[in-house]
């Protein structure tokens, strides 16, 4: 079944959304060329939703991430994240929303190649906790979690393209975010390693209940979502709830 | 909050960018280190050899030259003593004499007189030094551009407050002649001559007599008439003879007759008188100068206080050889000290005799002057140089000791006041004379030392902020994703700095090492440097000029140069590399701010 969400379809069980877009565009200058990444786009995104982003490259499912992920604001239009507008907040206060409530995990990983597993994961607890030996603490305690006991002092480069994608969910997790955005997250793994992430990614759903929001090419890890956003040109063609 | 884990990570699993980074901080810091190294040890080199008034415990120097203009001030009449190289008679007697008050700067009248007489006396006169062929050696002792000044001036100078003691020197041109009384010399007097003769007239024959008589009395009687004539007879050469002529009314004899009794003569005693007459005479004389074989060599001399072993133009720390002069006045006057290198120039050593004015004067002694003040070839004993020179209770130096060191210019300033006209010359004054690679390494030092330094250390500077520039920009996808994970602008920035603050504290280790090699290198090595310099008076003697040579005692010395490492030069080394990693943190940092999250995942793809 195919049909186009409403924003009221896709609140969350209080009757808030996490996210809530109205009319997004973003336009980027290009080679003094306005690009329009986003042209209108309106969706609600609810608390524990498992989302994904389709569409070919160029469509805005970036654009619409790094929106979503307060890393960007829009050119017009309104985003409210847990009932804050994000349209006109300061980049302290968008970095401070991305340090405790938001988790990136991204197509190459982009893991710190000189830190270990631990360290990397620990790494994004910095901002908020002062403590060592409770950051090293609870980023071990994220890569048993994941399945990487084994593998705390190993450094990326020592790590498989899975593990190195399972050390990102640990970061990503580390400071028990409501969201965690992927961009692409398994355009570098092989079938059988983005069969696992997407397994261990529902599986930390579940038992977090995390809202996680997928860019995405792969049909197949689009499946696993609940909810599947259609992108082209900028504009939402499609919002699909299985 | 930085994660030190995180700084330290970096550093060490980015070694080669770390040490890259740390060796460009560490070679400008290091040279910087060496070059601040290089112009301390010249800066010391100076000290010891551009500094030489304290190493003969004196601090300031107090003579009389002169100056380019003459004062018109004074018309004191001075007479200079007698002798070689005697001082002028100027002084403190007269309205205008040196030191005497008011004379200003410049000297007056009598003092440039003085002066010309003082060295006037180097022309030598051969008619006084024997016979032709005598083989002649003379020494002259003359001032040069330095005058000579009364005893007092040393006590004027010591009243004053501040000063430890004062001690008088005498400093002197010596010009030293040999050769050979020449052949031909000549004594031309002319005008006022007395020629004498006595000549015997011719005799006359017993006719001639007769005939003669005859006629003299026919002209008797042709002039006074007849009468009685009394004995005796005339002279044959006419006149009244010794007789005299008696009776009757007598006669006068008048002069008129002379021409008639003349006849009477005969043709040889008329020729006689004609031919008395001294014939006239020409006489040419060469007057170009008699050709010698006169040599003229010139040394310079001074005087030492044989009792005053630590204060002087010389002090017994600079005997290199042999002994000091006797404290005995007479045996001191009988020796002599020489410098090393007029020793080595003239071949002479310690226990020979050196003949000065026909004296043996035993060389008791070699030493080592120091480079500036007045450097003489030869020193004496004050009292004896005085007495060979004449000038007895005269000096034409005062070297003054300064209790406090900070008192120098105050002391200097109030001998000038004290002895107007007095040249004062100071250590620092004195630094200006000498020349040599050494001077000209400070002076580079100086002049581009700091410059040098600067450009090195902005270098290095430049090298870690590019690098870590470099760096930075490689590090796109890392730095935004610590922005994506929630790391601040702030954050980000001091993370980069301390990364890069550690690396200048390697850089700064590494480059103390490299900066401590270096000195260590040219301390071993030693380049040498030539100092070399004239004695201040006797290089601007006028009586070189005279001779058209130089007399001026120039010593050149080679000083090995080092390179001290002192604890201020590894602060400002450390320093120095810190910065240099601040500025290369703050130019990263600069950069990863500029960098959005949105941009850096963009990048991403």
């Amino acid at each position: 079944m195919t049909e186009v969400m409403t924003s009221e379809s896709a609140s969350s069980a209080n009757g808030a959304p996490l996210y809530a877009l109205s009319d997004v565009t973003r336009t980027y200058a290009k080679g003094g060329v306005a690009v329009n990444a986003l042209r209108g786009v309106s969706l609600d995104i609810a608390q524990g939703e498992t989302v994904s982003l389709e569409g070919p490259s160029g469509s805005g499912k970036t654009t619409l991430l790094q929106l979503l992920g307060a890393l960007d604001v829009p050119t017009s239009g309104q985003i409210w994240f847990a009932g804050r507008n994000l349209e006109n907040e300061s980049d302290k206060v968008l970095t401070e929303i991305r340090s405790k409530e938001i988790g990136f995990v991204f197509q190459q990983f982009n893991l710190i190649p000189t830190l270990t597993a631990d360290e990397n994961v620990a790494i994004a607890m910095v901002p908020r906790e002062s403590s060592r030996e409770a950051r090293t603490l609870r980023a071990r305690e994220l890569l048993t979690q994941v399945g990487l006991d084994h593998r705390f002092g190993h450094l990326p480069s020592r790590l498989s393209g899975g593990e190195q994608q399972r050390v990102a969910i640990a970061r990503a997790l580390a400071n028990s975010p409501e969201v965690v955005i992927a961009d692409e997250p398994t355009g570098n793994l092989d079938s059988s390693n983005a069969q696992e992430f997407m397994a261990l990614l529902h599986d930390l759903q579940r038992r977090l209940g995390v809202t996680i929001i997928i860019a995405t090419h792969d049909e197949e890890v689009a499946s696993h979502t609940q909810r599947r956003i259609r992108l082209r040109d900028g504009a939402v063609v499609s919002d699909t709830k299985s | 909050m930085i994660s030190f884990s995180y700084v330290w990570n970096e550093l060490r699993r980015r070694i080669g960018r770390t040490l890259v980074t740390a060796i460009g901080l560490a070679a400008g810091v290091g040279l910087v280190m060496g070059i601040i190294g290089v112009s301390e040890g010249l800066s010391n080199a100076q000290t010891k050899a551009l500094s030489p008034l304290g190493s003969v415990g004196t601090d300031i120097i107090v003579t009389r030259t002169v100056a380019p203009t003459l004062s018109t001030a004074t018309t004191t009449t001075t007479t200079p003593p007698n002798g070689f190289g005697g001082g002028g008679g100027f002084g403190a007697g007269g309205g205008g004499g040196f030191f005497a008050g008011r004379g200003g700067s410049t000297l007056n009248s009598a003092d440039a007189a003085a002066l010309a007489n003082a060295n006037s006396s180097v022309i030598t006169d051969l008619a006084k030094l024997g016979p032709a062929g005598t083989k002649f050696t003379h020494d002259f002792f003359v001032p040069g551009t330095l005058i000579t000044f009364p005893s007092t001036a040393i006590s004027d100078v010591a009243k004053i407050k501040g000063v430890a003691s004062s001690v008088g020197a005498l400093s002197l041109d010596a010009l030293h002649e040999t050769g050979t009384v020449p052949k031909i010399t000549a004594s031309i007097k002319t005008g006022g001559q007395t020629i004498s003769a006595t000549v015997k007239p011719p005799v006359l024959t017993p006719t001639q007599q007769s005939a003669e008589r005859s006629c003299i009395q026919k002209v008797i009687q042709k002039q006074f008439g007849t009468g009685t004539t009394g004995s005796g007879g005339t002279s044959p050469t006419g006149g009244a003879g010794g007789g005299g002529f008696g009776g009757g009314a007598g006669f006068r004899f008048t002069g008129g007759s002379d021409s008639a009794i003349s006849k009477c003569l005969t043709p040889a005693q008329k020729a006689y008188q004609q031919n008395v007459v001294i014939p006239e005479r020409t006489v040419n004389e060469v007057l170009n100068p008699p050709t010698t074989n006169t040599a003229t060599s010139t040394f310079t001399v001074a005087s030492v206080d044989p009792t005053n072993t630590t204060s002087g133009l010389v002090t017994k720390a600079q005997l290199v050889k042999g002994t000091w002069l006797s404290t005995n006045a007479s045996t001191a006057n009988t020796q002599i000290l020489v410098t090393t290198a007029y020793a080595s120039q003239k071949g002479l050593k310690v226990g020979q005799t050196l003949a000065i004015n026909a004296v043996n004067y035993k060389i008791v002694g070699l030493v080592n002057p120091t480079l500036t003040g007045d450097i003489a070839d030869v020193y004496f004993s004050l009292s004896n140089l005085q007495s060979l020179s004449t000038n007895q209770n005269r000096v034409n130096e005062v070297l003054v000791s300064v209790a406090n060191a900070k008192d120098v210019n105050s002391v200097a300033k109030a001998i000038r006041v004290a002895l107007p006209g007095a040249t004062v010359l100071t250590a620092a004054s004195l630094a200006d004379q000498v020349t040599g690679s050494l001077s000209n390494a400070r002076k580079l030092a100086n002049d581009l030392g700091g410059a040098l330094a600067l450009l090195i250390l902005l270098a290095a500077f430049l090298i870690a902020g590019l690098l870590t520039l470099s760096s930075v920009s490689k590090r796109v996808r890392e730095i935004g994703s610590l922005r994506a994970i929630g790391w601040s602008r702030g954050r980000v920035v001091r993370q980069i700095m301390a990364e890069t603050l550690g690396i200048g504290v390697i850089g700064g280790v590494v480059g103390i090492g490299i900066g401590a090699a270096i000195c260590l290198i040219i301390g071993a090595v030693g380049p040498a440097l030539s100092v070399s310099s004239t004695g201040l008076a006797v290089g601007a003697s006028s009586v070189s000029g005279l001779l058209h040579q130089t007399t001026t005692a120039t010593v050149a010395t080679t000083v090995h140069l080092s390179a001290p490492i002192r604890f201020l030069t590894i602060v400002i080394a450390f320093a120095g590399a810190v910065l240099g990693g601040v500025i290369a943190g703050a130019a990263g940092g600069w950069r990863a701010a500029r960098l959005s999250p949105a941009s850096a995942l963009r990048d991403l793809g």
